[in-house]
């Protein structure tokens, strides 16, 4: 770490001497995600994109690099950093069932989930592995896949475990047959997550593994239920979500908002960690421009980024659903403009 | 002869490449005095100069920034017991 040193002396040669100390961070990394997972390579090229976020289900057989995912090698291995969003959701309608697989020798059945979440009235509500069936050991199995799958690999991500927590919870979930409100959710899950990181830093992992959890980040009491400083000091980010989705929205203050809440209401181990937005997007609807609205987001980061609190570290803007741009050249085109200015160099 | 004090204090505990960075140094010595001194040349006459005033300052204090990892540190202010002084990162 680089230090200033002061000296004050006098004629007579009396002196007294102060120092302070600092830290110059590296550019913050601009990030992308192309819908589906799919290949982002030809968007990335020619722009200063060193972030990309993926998403796999724990259900999956082929979570790393993922089925004939090769272009996920490549990237990574030409350092971009991979942020590894890995779900107890299971993604498929069909074939939810338990399955029996064997890894490095070792057989494993693990039972269907028995978890229902995102419980949003008049929908399907998706399946998961449930808290209780992951404290139980009997998801052991899939981390040891996705362990065997990640060894594989040849560089180190960062394990997001799950997407949004507030998404899967706000409406509650059900395991085996008995309902859990919001706030019992995120107790749970809070278990399960530590359970898993614990799991995981229990075995020899690729130099340079990190962890985060997933939030949306738009629900102040839960934000704070879900990263007590036990939790956080087994994780190395923060991570929100971020999406301008109201003509009212502007970046800074979008960016802002979970930050605002971390500063308030977590605790130092938390607010040592550094951020990443695993997502953030404007919506085609609100922002017709959504070029103008991008174009302010490096002076957002860098303003926050002056602030007391953690930094934001990685932005990888979700080019899916609310974030799908369009057009996308000209949205692509205004991501590699804001990421060639500073923060970002 | 007492001994001097001082305090160094940053803007920013971080700061991103090409960040203007401000050093706030506070320093003081209990010997240190300012005076004034008025001259009045007068002839045998009576006759009387204008008075001419020179300041000076009673075992100052020399302040040095020194940064070991080689960035300038350019002073801005310095009022006698506080100095201001910037950096770029």
């Amino acid at each position: 770490m680089p230090q200033v040193t002061v000296t004050v002396r006098d004629r007579a040669g009396h002196a007294a001497t102060a120092t302070a100390d600092y830290r110059i961070a590296p550019p913050v990394l601009g990030g992308y995600y192309l819908a589906g997972n799919a290949d982002p390579t030809a968007d990335l090229a020619g722009g200063n994109f060193r972030s990309l976020t993926q998403y796999r289900s724990f259900a999956d057989g082929y979570v790393l690099p993922g089925y004939n995912n090769t272009w996920l090698t490549v990237l990574g291995r030409d350092g971009v950093a991979v942020n590894l969003v890995l779900e107890l959701k299971h993604y498929g309608a069909a074939g939810i069932g338990p399955q029996s697989f064997t890894v490095d020798g070792t057989g494993y059945t693990v039972p269907a989930p028995a978890m229902t979440i995102q419980q949003r009235p008049g929908t399907t509500w998706p399946r998961a592995y449930g808290y209780g069936q992951v404290l139980a050991g009997l998801c052991d199995g899939l981390f040891a896949r996705t362990l065997a799958q990640y060894r594989g690999l040849g560089f180190p991500v960062n394990i997001q475990l799950a997407s949004e927590l507030d998404t899967d919870h706000e409406f509650g979930t059900t395991e085996a047959g008995v309902a859990y409100d919001w706030a019992q959710s995120d107790a749970r899950a809070v278990q399960a997550m530590t359970y898993i990181v614990n799991w995981f830093k229990a075995r020899p992992l690729p130099a340079g593994t990190t962890f985060s959890i997933g939030s949306g980040g738009f629900d102040r009491a839960a934000w704070q239920r879900t990263h007590p400083e036990a939790l956080m000091a087994r994780l190395d980010f923060l991570q929100w979500n971020v999406y301008a989705t109201d003509p009212s929205h502007t970046a800074l203050a979008r960016f802002r908002r979970t930050r605002d809440w971390a500063v308030a209401d977590l605790g130092p181990v938390a607010l040592s960690r550094p951020v990443l937005i695993a997502e953030w997007g404007v919506r085609v609807a609100e922002f017709p421009d959504q070029a103008a609205w991008i174009a302010t987001v490096p002076a957002a980061i860098a303003r926050l980024n002056g602030e007391r609190g953690p930094r934001i570290v990685r932005t990888n803007y979700f080019n899916s659903s609310w974030g799908t741009l369009n057009p996308k050249a000209r949205g692509l085109a205004a991501l590699r403009a804001a990421y060639a200015t500073k923060p970002y160099v | 002869m007492a001994a001097p004090t001082v305090t160094a204090s940053l803007n920013a505990a971080t700061y991103a490449p090409g960040d203007q960075m401000t050093l706030t140094v506070s320093y003081a010595d209990p010997d240190t005095r300012a005076l004034t001194v008025t001259v009045v040349v007068t002839d045998a006459q009576g006759n009387s100069s204008a008075p001419v005033r020179a300041t000076a300052v009673i075992d100052p204090l020399a302040i040095t920034v020194s940064d070991d990892a080689g960035r300038t540190w350019t002073k801005l202010s310095d009022t006698g017991s506080v100095a201001v002084y910037r950096a770029v990162a």
